[in-house]
């Protein structure tokens, strides 16, 4: 049997790994308080540009779960496939993207990578040209959440691949 | 040097704000708290969250030579207990995720000194101190305005 939205191949694929743990039974206070930080960081942002910045933030941070979860979220809401697939490598297709969202991908970038070094002076510029002050600080809330959500997801293993668009709280 | 935005939602700081403190009271262990805090925020290079942690940890009675040598954990054995060890490396590696994964090994590391229900709240300790990290680093909070 096979638990996979895309089953075509299922005899040729590995097993499904395990999950390590369920954090938000043996920690449900701390699962409460994750729902109420997404809430508040998403107040004011345009939801289709956070969804690109959750996806972006999994996909450096290696969250399978959090992937799933956005890209498939993503799609619901009308994004396209080619926005969705370029997100990866956006510095080289820029003109799939609004500047606005170049300069929110850049900046969940330097956020979440932040053991490289500091948020350069020019990224966080560049994101206050196109979003006024609280904007921007949701903006900075909204990737810090998501950063949050990759490393319960990373950590505990949570499975990808079951994920219904809409399924979250 | 840009000024940056000091602008943080009230919720959102009272949210992250009770990650914190449900995380740190499920695990039960100040002192262990304030090590892992402060080795994320050495590793994400917060200033804020360093000089805040850094005078909590004292106050919880952590010695100067324990906090001086704690970005070289791994090479201070005697200072640093196997609990304490596993704590450790489960920080670096869940605060680094951009350069792998949790591996097996670190993992269970932890999941040998704790148990299920404690092992959860200290990944959400781990977290929530990413956060703080995130959200003062990318603000450039000044350090050393933090009083206990």
């Amino acid at each position: 049997m096979t638990t996979h939205t895309d089953d075509t191949k299922s005899q040729d694929l590995a097993a499904e790994v395990p999950v390590r743990l369920n954090w938000s039974q043996h920690a449900p206070e701390v699962y409460k308080a994750m729902i109420r930080l997404e809430t508040a960081a998403k107040r004011g942002l345009d939801p289709a540009l956070y969804e690109l910045v959750k996806i972006r933030a999994s996909q450096i941070n290696h969250c399978a779960f959090c992937l799933d979860m956005h890209t498939k979220d993503a799609l619901a809401a009308g994004e396209s496939v080619e926005r969705i697939v370029q997100l990866a490598a956006w510095e080289e297709s820029r003109h799939f993207y609004t500047e606005k969202e170049l300069a929110a991908i850049e900046l969940t970038e330097a956020v979440t990578v932040l053991t490289d070094g500091f948020v350069p002076d020019e990224v966080y510029a560049k994101a206050a040209e196109h979003f006024d002050e609280p904007e921007l600080a949701q903006l900075i809330a909204a990737i810090t959440t998501i950063n949050a959500w990759n490393r319960f997801g990373v950590t505990c293993r949570m499975t990808p691949g079951h994920y219904t668009p809409g399924g979250h709280a | 040097m840009t000024a940056r935005t000091q602008l943080l939602d009230r919720e959102v700081g009272k949210a992250l704000s009770a990650l914190s403190a449900a995380a740190k009271k499920g695990l039960g262990d100040p002192v262990l708290a304030e090590l892992v805090m402060i080795r994320a925020s050495q590793l994400n290079h917060c200033a804020f969250c360093l000089d805040m942690h850094l005078t909590l940890a004292r106050g919880n009675g952590v010695d100067e030579e324990r906090l001086g040598l704690l970005a070289a954990w791994e090479e201070a054995e005697d200072l640093y207990d196997g609990r304490e060890r596993a704590a450790l490396a489960l920080t670096e590696a869940m605060t680094v995720l951009t350069d792998g994964f949790v591996s097996d090994e670190v993992y269970e590391g932890a999941a040998k000194h704790f148990a299920d229900g404690e092992l959860a709240h200290l990944i959400g300790l781990i977290t929530a101190i990413n956060g703080w990290n995130r959200l003062m680093v990318s603000r450039r909070v000044a350090p050393g305005g933090y009083t206990p």
